[in-house]
């Protein structure tokens, strides 16, 4: 009687755990990397146009907002325009039992914005990262005139600010760094102030000058263009990912494979990104 | 008529012409007005800028601060029974009767983190009890702002294993396995640690740890816990690799683990205390000899994402160990004044259930005395169990997880072991928990 009782409970727990396993939503929620809000959004826009039921909503916040979000179960798919970091993906194993899954949607190349003004037109990857690090601390270090130069950035929780640390400052950001909330912000900072340097998408770059950025000392300076930054030859070039918990499935399946889609990736372009082929 | 509309005219240039000199008088005094407003506000502005760069700089300061937490309470009724039947329940504390069934507060901790500087974390985590308040966590973590590999570690934090590392408020069982209960109590330990971490900066993804240790953290009283009672250190080491395989949807982490440590005969009685070996076998310890401690353990995780992420997670230990009954160094799980040779290990399997519910079971198996078995067992303390474990896990929101465990013991049967080990002990523990984190 007892194993018969065990048994039944045995079967019930299984057939549930399946059951629950297929539960499917319409609604999907995408929130994260403010670099790749307009672009989601235009994405969501065209594609419930396209599909009348479905539902995507889509906010920023930076990427790791936007993944804590994934972690936490408030959002479907988390925006990131750096890749998730170890300690995230630890995070999911606990929450999830899973590593995550990356989607990379779109290319972008990080900017180095100049003052037009200004008389330098192209630094090495080390001498940004040192001006970024206050390693450099005036013009006249990298061949400009004899002025301080004063440095604008992105919070910590951009992904943005993460990327750049990562890839190119490669140490902590100087303390005299300005904090600005958004690309747009860093740029009209660096339009009023002739001695100033910023960085982000290369899409933003208007009323500024694009710093031309060499590998190496040896190396040519490339502008970050469609070209250099499709082909990798522009050093600072980054793709945009979407991160899941686990493979989607449902609606959010099929936006993703539409994003990925020829007609999903042409519209990359429109918005100042370029499309992974 | 001419006249009329002329005079109309005429007046009406009048009011024209002195509404015009009166607008023009308004124009000057707006202005003037309008200069010293501007002027007010540019004040004010630059009085609220001062205003806001010391707020500022207060938040900024706040903001290396953070404080995060959980409580964990629940209702617990215990399955437990004498062998002849005539007692239901555990011993309520102080007190000869017995409890079937109790609300618990089994967590209130707050955990506060300063980060006054890039690389450096000073973390503090008591643990607030109905009766008292103790000390968690209290160390400071210095990592490398170089190599973003090493970090250190001194005071008082987790010992180096998988389960132990593993936080009580995302572990999907109620409790820790008896194997990790009993060879490494309370888990945590004071002394320093260094750990490196490869996958940051090398993109590897192997992590080193060392640690040196009391060795006496969990055992005895809290007192006697403040500080070494021994002068031995105990080491412990570990490593883990990860590996990501089939599209990065299968993720396997192992690794391995030892502690080397001692445990310190640190008084002898009049007659002296009579020690067993790992043979059962007396003799008799000098004060100043020191008793193995010698644990050896390897571990594997594996985390696959089907129809929504399942975990496989294992380990294993066996060594040497070794106890007292001196009120400084007791452990209450291993309390004897004895040397074995012991072994355990643990399965469990988790299953993600949708969004919000997970489904948990878990084997484990814990034999603190490998060399003997059976009616040859004449203490309680010896006998090995075998634990099945069923949890299932609904979490209401990012905050908030419920939790309904049962926790099923069977223990090894022996004639000689006291009456209520002669069949299996019923001694199940069902578990509801309501778990809030912030």
């Amino acid at each position: 009687m007892k194993t018969t009782k065990l048994k039944i409970a045995g079967i019930l727990f299984v057939i549930m755990t399946i059951g629950f396993s297929f539960t499917m939503v319409n609604k999907v929620t995408i929130k994260g990397s403010d670099t790749m809000v307009i672009l989601s959004q235009k994405w969501a826009e065209v594609y419930m146009k396209k599909n009348p039921g479905a539902s995507i909503q889509v906010t920023g916040g930076g990427s790791g907002v936007g993944l804590a979000a994934l972690i936490n179960g408030s959002t479907d798919i988390a925006n990131a325009s750096r890749p998730i970091k170890p300690s995230e993906v630890e995070k999911l194993k606990a929450r999830y039992n899973t590593l995550g899954v990356e989607i990379p949607c779109a290319k972008d190349g990080l900017s180095v914005y100049l003052n037009k003004a200004n008389p330098v037109s192209s630094l090495t990857l080390k001498q940004i990262g040192q001006i970024f690090a206050g390693k450099i601390t005036n013009w006249k270090e990298v061949g400009g005139p004899d002025a301080p130069i004063k440095l604008y950035g992105r919070e910590s929780s951009s992904g943005t600010f993460g990327f750049f640390k990562d890839n190119v400052v490669k140490t902590d950001f100087s303390p005299s760094c300005q904090t600005l909330p958004g690309t747009a912000a860093i740029v009209n900072a660096v339009k009023k102030d002739k001695f100033s340097v910023g960085y982000g998408g290369a899409a933003y770059a208007e009323g500024v000058k694009d710093c031309a950025v060499k590998k190496d000392d040896k190396s040519p300076g490339i502008l970050p263009t469609a070209a250099t930054i499709k082909n990798h030859t522009y050093p600072i070039t980054r793709y945009l990912y979407m991160y899941l918990k686990s493979r989607p499935t449902g609606e959010a399946k099929e936006f993703i494979d539409w994003v990925l889609s020829p007609e999903g990736q042409k519209l990359i372009e429109e918005v100042g990104y370029y499309p992974l082929k | 008529m001419k006249k009329v509309i002329v005079a109309i005219m005429v007046s009406l240039c009048g009011i024209v012409s002195a509404q015009e000199v009166e607008k023009d008088t308004i124009k000057k005094v707006s202005l003037d007005s309008l200069a010293k407003t501007v002027n007010e506000h540019s004040e004010k502005l630059a009085g609220y800028e001062e205003k806001f760069s010391g707020l500022e700089a207060i938040i900024n300061e706040l903001n290396k601060i953070k404080v995060s937490g959980y409580i964990q309470a629940q209702y617990e009724a215990y399955d437990t029974w004498s062998s002849d039947g005539t007692i239901h329940g555990v011993p309520v504390s102080g007190s000869a009767s017995y409890e079937d069934n109790s609300f618990y507060i089994r967590r209130a901790r707050v955990k506060f983190t300063y980060k006054p500087i890039d690389g450096v974390n000073f973390v503090l985590q008591p643990n607030f009890e109905v009766h008292q308040v103790t000390l968690k966590d209290a160390y400071v973590q210095l990592n490398d702002r170089w190599l973003n590999t090493f970090s250190l570690w001194v005071g008082q934090f987790n010992r180096p294993t998988y389960e132990i590392e593993y936080s009580s408020a995302s572990r999907e069982f109620a409790e820790r396995t008896l194997m990790t209960r009993t060879l490494y109590p309370t888990e945590r330990d004071q002394g320093a640690k260094l750990e490196a971490d490869f996958v940051t900066q090398y993109n590897f993804p192997l992590k080193l740890q060392f640690a040196i240790l009391n060795g006496n953290f969990g055992e005895g009283s809290l007192a006697s816990q403040a500080k070494d009672v021994d002068n031995a250190k105990d080491l412990m080491a570990r490593g883990v690799y990860s590996l990501k395989m089939l599209n990065n949807s299968l993720g396997i982490d192992f690794g391995a683990h030892t502690y080397l440590g001692k445990t310190t005969v640190i008084a002898q009685t009049t007659p002296p205390t009579v020690f067993s070996d790992v043979n059962n076998n007396p003799f008799t310890p000098k004060v100043g000899d020191k008793l193995k401690k010698d644990l050896f353990g390897g571990e594997l995780q594996a985390y696959y994402d089907f129809l929504g992420g399942m975990s496989l997670k294992g380990e294993y230990i066996r060594g040497t160990y070794s106890g007292t009954t001196n009120a400084a160094q007791v452990n209450s799980l291993f309390n004897a004044n004895k040397v074995r040779n012991v072994e355990g290990y643990y399965i469990s399997f988790v299953k993600n259930v949708g969004k919000v519910n997970t489904a948990s079971i878990r084997y484990d198996v814990f034999d603190p005395n490998t060399k003997m078995s059976g009616d040859a067992i004449t203490s309680a303390g010896d006998l090995r169990y075998n634990t099945w474990t069923y949890a299932w896990q609904y979490f209401f929101n990012d905050n908030i997880k419920i939790m309904a465990c049962y926790l099923m013991p069977i223990n090894e049967k022996s004639q000689n072991a006291g009456a209520d080990f002669k069949g299996d002990k019923h001694d199940n523990t069902f578990t509801l928990r309501v778990q809030a984190r912030f």
